[in-house]
C-alpha cells in the first residue's frame, strides 16, 4: 500500500528510511541528552514523558512528529548528533517548523556539513496515517510516500 | 542539493544585508547572514529586522552537544565578530564542588566534561559576553540588570527566559536555539516571523483557572504547556490571587508559570488576564475569536502529579539530595525558603536539614544576600548551600542516573531523573529526612 503526502522541503533531499512516531511534541534535548555524550550507532530516546518514542532507537531514522518542544539547549544537539554519526536521517513535520527545531537544523547544515532532510506543513493526516516500522520515500520537492507492507 | 549550494534567497534583503551575503564583509560574516536567511526562510518570513536590545544566550557550557563547538567560536573570534549589543548567559557548570555534595568519581567525571569550559567563557567574552559575572536564568532581575524593554526586538534563547521576556515584560522574541541565538545575535538581525508580529502575539487557547486556591506555579505551568504546545494561551482566573502591579510574589509565580509552560510544552508567550501588559492593553480582544477553551481545576493538576513516573532506582529509597532554583530564584523567594526551613526546624528542636540541599540564584542576587546577611545565616545554620550554578547541567547526564534527587522543579524533573514536591512538602522532607 502506498499513501502520498506533499509538504514544503526545509532542508530538501532524496532518501528513503523507516518511519519513527511521536503524536505529541518531540522534546529534542530530552530525547537525545544521553545520546550526544559519546559516540555510538544508537540514540535511544530518553525523554520518559514521550509514550511513543522514550526507548526507541532514533538513530539514523525518518522521525515523524507534529513540532519541537522543550529546551533551547536542543539548538546544538542535531550538530553534536552529527558529528557523533548517530543522527536521524530526516524530520517530518506535520505543523510548519517551529523556530527551535529550524535554527538548529539549519546550523547543522551549513556549520557541521551534513544534512538531515527536512519536510514541514505535512499535515494532520500524515501523522494519523504514519506508524512505527513504515518505510518512507523522501523527494526533493516535499514529497513522502509512506510503504506499507504489512495489514 | 550540496550543503554549502546557496540558491537566491526567499526573503526580502536590504541592499546592506544583500551585500553581506554577497561577501562584502569577508567569508564568515557571509556565512553567518547565510544562516540567519536560511533560517528566516524557513520560518516564512518576508525580511529580518534589527535586534534593538541586549541578548540573553543558552550557550552557557562548554558540552558538546549543548554548546557551540571551541573551533566554531574561535572562527568567529578570529573573524573580528561580536555581537552587536552585549548579551548575558545561562548559569555556569555547577563546577562550585563544595556546594554540591558530590563525591569523588562525580568531580572527576565534571572535570573531564567541562576541561575546555575556561577557554570556552574566554571566548565567549571575546564575542560580546556582558561582564565574567554575567551568568543566570533570571538575567531580567533588577540586580541582574538586563531587563527588555516592552517592544525590544530580541534573539533570545533559554525558553524560561524567552516565554518571562514576551509574556511579562512584552519584548519581542522568537524561541531561539542554541547556536542560532549567538548568529542572530552577531548579525543584529532576526527574521520577522511568528512572535515577532502581532498577529502571532493574540490567544488562541483561553486556559480557565477555576482552583480555589492559587494553583503551584510548577504544576499549572505544566498542564498549560502540554495542552496548548507552542500557542498562545490567556490564563484566567489567577486575577483572583495575583496583584495587577508585578509584584515581586507575582513576578516570582508567573516565572516559574512560565518555565514549566515552555518545558512541558513550547510556549513562548503567554498572556494572564488583568496582569501580563498585553492582556491588560487589550482586554479579551487578546483572545483570537476561533480559540479554544481548557479548564484547570484541583483534579486536572493532582492527575498531572500523579502521572509523573518515579525514575529512582530504590523508589522507596530516603531522599539523597535536594536541587531548589531552576529557574534561579529570586532575593525573596530565597528569603521564604530561609524562613520556611528555619521555622519548620525550630518546630522540631532540630538544628541542621536531613537531606543535602542546594539552592541556586544568579550572583548578584547572592551578593545581595550576602550584605542583607540574616536569611544566609539562618540557610547556613540550617545546612542548606548556595550556588549560582545550574542543576541541570550536572545531573541530566549519567552523574546521578537514578539517585534520589528531590526538586520543586518541572523543568529539573523533565531533565533528569528528580522527583518533583511542591515547596511546602520539600520543606518537611528536608526536616525530617523522609518522604
Amino acid at each position: 500500500m502506498l499513501l502520498t503526502f506533499k509538504g514544503r522541503p526545509v532542508l530538501p533531499g532524496n532518501l528513503t528510511g523507516v518511519a519513527v512516531v511521536s503524536h505529541g511534541g518531540f522534546n529534542i534535548y530530552a530525547s537525545f541528552f544521553e545520546s550526544i555524550h559519546g559516540p555510538s550507532d544508537e540514540a535511544i530516546c530518553a525523554d520518559s514523558g514521550n509514550g511513543d518514542l522514550f526507548g526507541r532507537d532514533l538513530a539514523d531514522k525518518v522521525i515523524c512528529v507534529p513540532s519541537t518542544t522543550g529546551s533551547t539547549s536542543g539548538g546544538a544537539v542535531w550538530q553534536r548528533l552529527i558529528e557523533m554519526g548517530n543522527a536521524p536521517r530526516a524530520m517530518l513535520f506535520s505543523k510548519a517548523i517551529d523556530s527551535l527545531a529550524a535554527g538548529g537544523l539549519i546550523v547543522a547544515d551549513l556549520w557541521a556539513g551534513r544534512r538531515i532532510v527536512v519536510v514541514d506543513r505535512l499535515g494532520d493526516a500524515f501523522l494519523e496515517t504514519v506508524v512505527h516500522g513504515d518505510a518512507i520515500t523522501i523527494g526533493e520537492d516535499g514529497g513522502v510516500v509512506i510503504r506499507r507492507t504489512r495489514a | 542539493m550540496a550543503p554549502d549550494a546557496a540558491p537566491a534567497p526567499n526573503i526580502r534583503l536590504t541592499p546592506e544585508e544583500e551585500a553581506v551575503l554577497a561577501g562584502s564583509e569577508g567569508p564568515v560574516p557571509q556565512k553567518v547572514m547565510r544562516t540567519v536567511v536560511r533560517y528566516g526562510e524557513a520560518l516564512g518570513a518576508e525580511r529580518l529586522v534589527d535586534i534593538s536590545g541586549d541578548g540573553h544566550l543558552v550557550i552557557a557550557y562548554a558540552i558538546p552537544g549543548i554548546a557551540p563547538s571551541l573551533e566554531m567560536l574561535e572562527e568567529l573570534v578570529a573573524a573580528g565578530l561580536r555581537t552587536k549589543f552585549p548579551f548575558t548567559l545561562d548559569p555556569r557548570p555547577p563546577l562550585d564542588y563544595d556546594n554540591w555534595a558530590l563525591n569523588g568519581w562525580q568531580v572527576e567525571v565534571l572535570d573531564g566534561m567541562y576541561r575546555d569550559q575556561a577557554r570556552y567563557e574566554d571566548l565567549l567574552l571575546r564575542l560580546g559576553l556582558r561582564d565574567a559575572e554575567a551568568y543566570t536564568c533570571r538575567p531580567f532581575l533588577e540586580e541582574v540588570g538586563n531587563t527588555p524593554k516592552r517592544g525590544d526586538v530580541l534573539a533570545w534563547s533559554e525558553s524560561a527566559c524567552v516565554v518571562y521576556a514576551n509574556s511579562v515584560l512584552g519584548a519581542r522574541t522568537n524561541r531561539n536555539g542554541a547556536i542560532m541565538d549567538l548568529l542572530c545575535n552577531i548579525a543584529g538581525k532576526v527574521p520577522l516571523s511568528s512572535l515577532l508580529e502581532d498577529g502571532a502575539r493574540r490567544a488562541t487557547w483561553c486556559i480557565d483557572v477555576r482552583t480555589a486556591e492559587l494553583p503551584l506555579p510548577q504544576l499549572l505551568g505544566a498542564a498549560i504547556g502540554r495542552r496548548v504546545l507552542a500557542d498562545v494561551p490567556l490564563v484566567t482566573g489567577l486575577e483572583r490571587f495575583l496583584s495587577a502591579g508585578l509584584d515581586a510574589p507575582t513576578r516570582d509565580y508567573l516565572n516559574e508559570m512560565g518555565t514549566a509552560c515552555a518545558t512541558a510544552g513550547a510556549v513562548g508567550l503567554f498572556h494572564v488576564e488583568g496582569i501580563t501588559p498585553e492582556a491588560v492593553a487589550q482586554g479579551m480582544d487578546v483572545l483570537a475569536a476561533d480559540h479554544r477553551t481548557y479548564v484547570i481545576d484541583e483534579v486536572v493538576l493532582a492527575d498531572l502529579a500523579t502521572s509523573y513516573p518515579v525514575l529512582w532506582r530504590d523508589p522507596e529509597a530516603r531522599p539523597e539530595k535536594c536541587y531548589l532554583g531552576c529557574p534561579h530564584i529570586s532575593l525573596e523567594q530565597i528569603e521564604w525558603w530561609a524562613r520556611s526551613i528555619k521555622a519548620a526546624l525550630r518546630e522540631r528542636a532540630q538544628a541542621h536539614i536531613k537531606v543535602p540541599t542546594t539552592l541556586c540564584a544568579a550572583p548578584q542576587t547572592l551578593a545581595r544576600l550576602g550584605a542583607d546577611g540574616s536569611a544566609l545565616r539562618d540557610l547556613e545554620a540550617a545546612g542548606v548551600r548556595l550556588s549560582a550554578g545550574c542543576p541541570m547541567q550536572l545531573f541530566d547526564n549519567d552523574l546521578a542516573a537514578g539517585s534520589a534527587i528531590i526538586t520543586n522543579s518541572t523543568k529539573l524533573r523533565t531533565y533528569t531523573n528528580a522527583r518533583f514536591f511542591p515547596d511546602r512538602r520539600i520543606v518537611e522532607i528536608l526536616v525530617g529526612g523522609e518522604i
